[in-house]
């Protein structure tokens, strides 16, 4: 065999390795992503049972020890966030990825009740927003635009709380709130301070769904973008 | 909340890996003829002791600003006067270049002669007659620089008799702002190539800085032609088509002018490059993919006809996902602050990390490249800072070179021919 026909597929081999090599590294790194999410779903059953424990203590304690506290913790709020990353990269029919979705979207639910709670029992009034989306193809071309309008909301009025939903996430606390708070199946679709809308023009049009003094006093948070 | 990628640009995406998979593959093959024992030998080649009578022509056409450097670096040759004739032959300058050239009637060792307009390949070929009895023929541009002993690292490359052409190791001449540093980091990658390609016969350009041929092959072969205004590619398949070998000196260096303006760099590959695309497609079709030329017409030749369609191709991909992107976020950011548009959002988590099969094989071929632009520096011992080069045609080229591949279609499509400068 001649040096460039030995070269020649000698070069094919390493070539096809080096690429064998790349796509192993990719999967490697996609299952290193699912480990992780699994460790923040330890967390996240903390959280649950957090949650559900301030639910039981709110029947006795008073207000001022139960207006703090019920955010979503850092560690968890940033699920979100990777959520999305592994949500793009593995797909959304990922078993693992939905997996955690659900519970995601569970410990959202949660929560959301729990903020209707104490600003019915104690007197305050958290500014609230649920937003739902579809992944279905063609079923909501704004759909980007509005979770970057709600992203740079949030951000910029960390008072306002913002919960995501896929409607078509195959969980049973979410079509029953689904069902609660009647959001018909147009995206994207929003519930705010308990008013239901649809569609997604532009952020001005959009931030006239909210109640005024959310944006009297302007705060920069410097909390991560999710 | 799911910002999600649209399919049309993982679809472009997957445009781009057929060609990064041909790069990558071309690139391991260079570098694996590297370090193949032939390279190795030609690598250890010491340089001639023996001084066999040789001529070198040096054509010119308004060149009276460069011909005076270029003749004292010949003069300097470490090489016997009575066995180096220097042929300078101009083509019918109109501008002072006559004259200079005439200042140097009355060396013994240069001959001087002056001829009508007739293009490059007369001049060269009316210096090859002049050059009776030289064994060796070589050309040299007259806007190029030889080093002292670059003659004497050539002679050795045609101990073989099967040699017609050995090229040398070029690089820019004192290369000062960021495109022609650039192109000296290009340049020297082809002295890798070339020095990897002789040894597995795949050289397809013997280039006007420089390169020798045995003048008997060369009468034989019928000298210099038009060739599409690509004499020294069209001399080089010939002699291949003959089936005789190429070599090349990597230590042969010679420093070469070039364009200092991106619209002369265009001009010149355009003229490069439709002169290959010309050739290859039209005169020497036949070597394309045929065995019996063995890597040069298996890989060499098809691989650069891919590289000039690819390259434009990517680039035009490229540039309809850069105005995808670009209105698909002003669409998704309109009506929000610049403020926070602006604010960077990347994080250090590996979670994050965008480590895509398009950017890690982006990387891999971008890491052999500057490989080979390391190792061309090496065999060579070229002095040259090449730091600011890699960077410049790493990052600026790929926006270049896309335009005289993309011009040089459409002239070979169109049939348009354009004039030398």
């Amino acid at each position: 065999m001649s040096l460039a026909t030995r070269n020649a597929l000698l070069a094919l081999a390493i070539t096809v390795a080096i690429i064998g090599t790349i796509i192993a590294a990719i999967n490697q790194l996609d299952r290193q992503r699912i480990a992780e999410l699994d460790a923040i779903q330890a967390q996240l059953a903390t959280d649950t049972l957090s949650i559900e424990t301030q639910f039981a203590l709110l029947e006795n304690a008073p207000c001022a020890d139960l207006t703090v506290g019920t955010d979503l913790t850092n560690e968890v709020s940033s699920l979100g966030d990777r959520l999305n990353v592994a949500e793009s990269r593995l797909g959304n029919d990922n078993p693992e990825v939905l997996r955690l979705k659900k519970q995601y979207t569970l410990l959202q639910i949660r929560d959301y009740i729990l903020a209707q709670r104490i600003a019915d029992t104690c007197d305050v009034e958290p500014v609230t927003a649920l937003y739902f989306y579809s992944n279905e193809a063609g079923a909501c071309d704004s759909c980007d635009r509005a979770s970057y309008a709600l992203s740079y909301l949030r951000q910029t009025y960390p008072q306002l709380r913002v919960y995501t939903f896929d409607y078509n996430l195959d969980l049973g606390a979410l079509k029953t709130l689904i069902a609660v708070e009647k959001v018909e199946e147009r995206f994207p679709a929003f519930v705010i301070e308990g008013e239901r809308s649809y569609g997604f023009t532009d952020v001005e049009s959009f931030q006239e769904l909210f109640p005024e003094d959310l944006f009297a006093t302007t705060s920069t948070s410097s909390t991560p973008v999710r | 909340m799911l910002t999600r990628t649209p399919a049309l640009y993982m679809s472009l995406e997957i445009l781009a890996y057929p060609f990064l998979f041909l790069g990558l593959y071309f690139e391991v093959f260079m570098l694996l003829t590297f370090l193949s024992a032939p390279a190795k030998e030609r690598r250890m080649r010491s340089a001639a002791l023996h001084t066999p009578k040789v001529a070198i022509i040096v054509p010119c056409w308004n060149e009276q600003d460069t011909i005076g450097g270029t003749v004292a670096s010949l003069l300097a040759l470490d090489y016997p006067a009575d066995k180096l004739q220097i042929v300078l032959v101009n083509d019918g300058s109109t501008d002072n270049t006559k004259a200079v050239m005439d200042s140097y009637i009355g060396n013994p060792q240069i001959t001087v002669v002056h001829q009508e307009n007739g293009g490059k390949h007369t001049a060269i070929n009316h210096g090859i007659e002049i050059a009776e009895d030289a064994e060796f023929v070589g050309c040299l541009d007259a806007d190029s620089f030889v080093a002292a002993d670059a003659l004497r690292e050539m002679i050795p490359c045609f101990d073989k008799p099967e040699v017609a052409a050995a090229t040398p190791a070029m690089s820019v001449f004192q290369p000062k702002n960021m495109l022609e540093k650039m192109q000296n980091a290009e340049y020297i990658i082809g002295i890798a190539a070339r020095h990897a390609l002789s040894a597995v016969n795949g050289i397809y350009v013997t280039p006007g800085p420089f390169s020798f041929y045995r003048r008997s092959i060369i009468e034989s072969l019928g000298g210099f032609k038009h060739a599409h205004q690509a004499e020294d590619m069209e001399m080089a398949l010939r002699i291949q088509r003959a089936g005789y070998e190429i070599e090349n000196a990597p230590r042969a260096r010679v420093y070469t002018k070039v364009p200092r303006s991106v619209p002369k760099l265009i001009k010149q590959r355009t003229r490069w490059t439709s002169g290959f695309l010309r050739n290859v497609m039209t005169d020497y079709r036949d070597l394309v993919g045929n065995p019996k030329y063995g890597i040069l017409g298996l890989m060499v030749l098809p691989l650069g006809f891919v590289a000039i369609v690819g390259g434009a191709f990517l680039f035009i991909v490229a540039m309809s996902s850069l105005v995808l992107n670009l209105v698909r976020t002003y669409t998704l950011t309109d009506g929000i602050p610049l403020s926070y548009t602006l604010l960077p959002r990347f994080s250090l988590e590996w979670f994050y990390l965008p480590a895509t099969f398009l950017l890690l094989t982006s990387l891999v071929v971008g890491i052999l490249s500057v490989s080979l632009v390391l190792i061309g520096r090496h065999v060579s011992n070229t002095p040259a800072s090449i730091v600011i080069g890699i960077i410049g045609y790493t990052f600026i080229y790929a926006f270049i070179a896309p335009f005289w591949l993309m011009r040089s279609m459409y002239d070979v499509l169109t049939g348009k021919r354009r004039a030398w400068r």
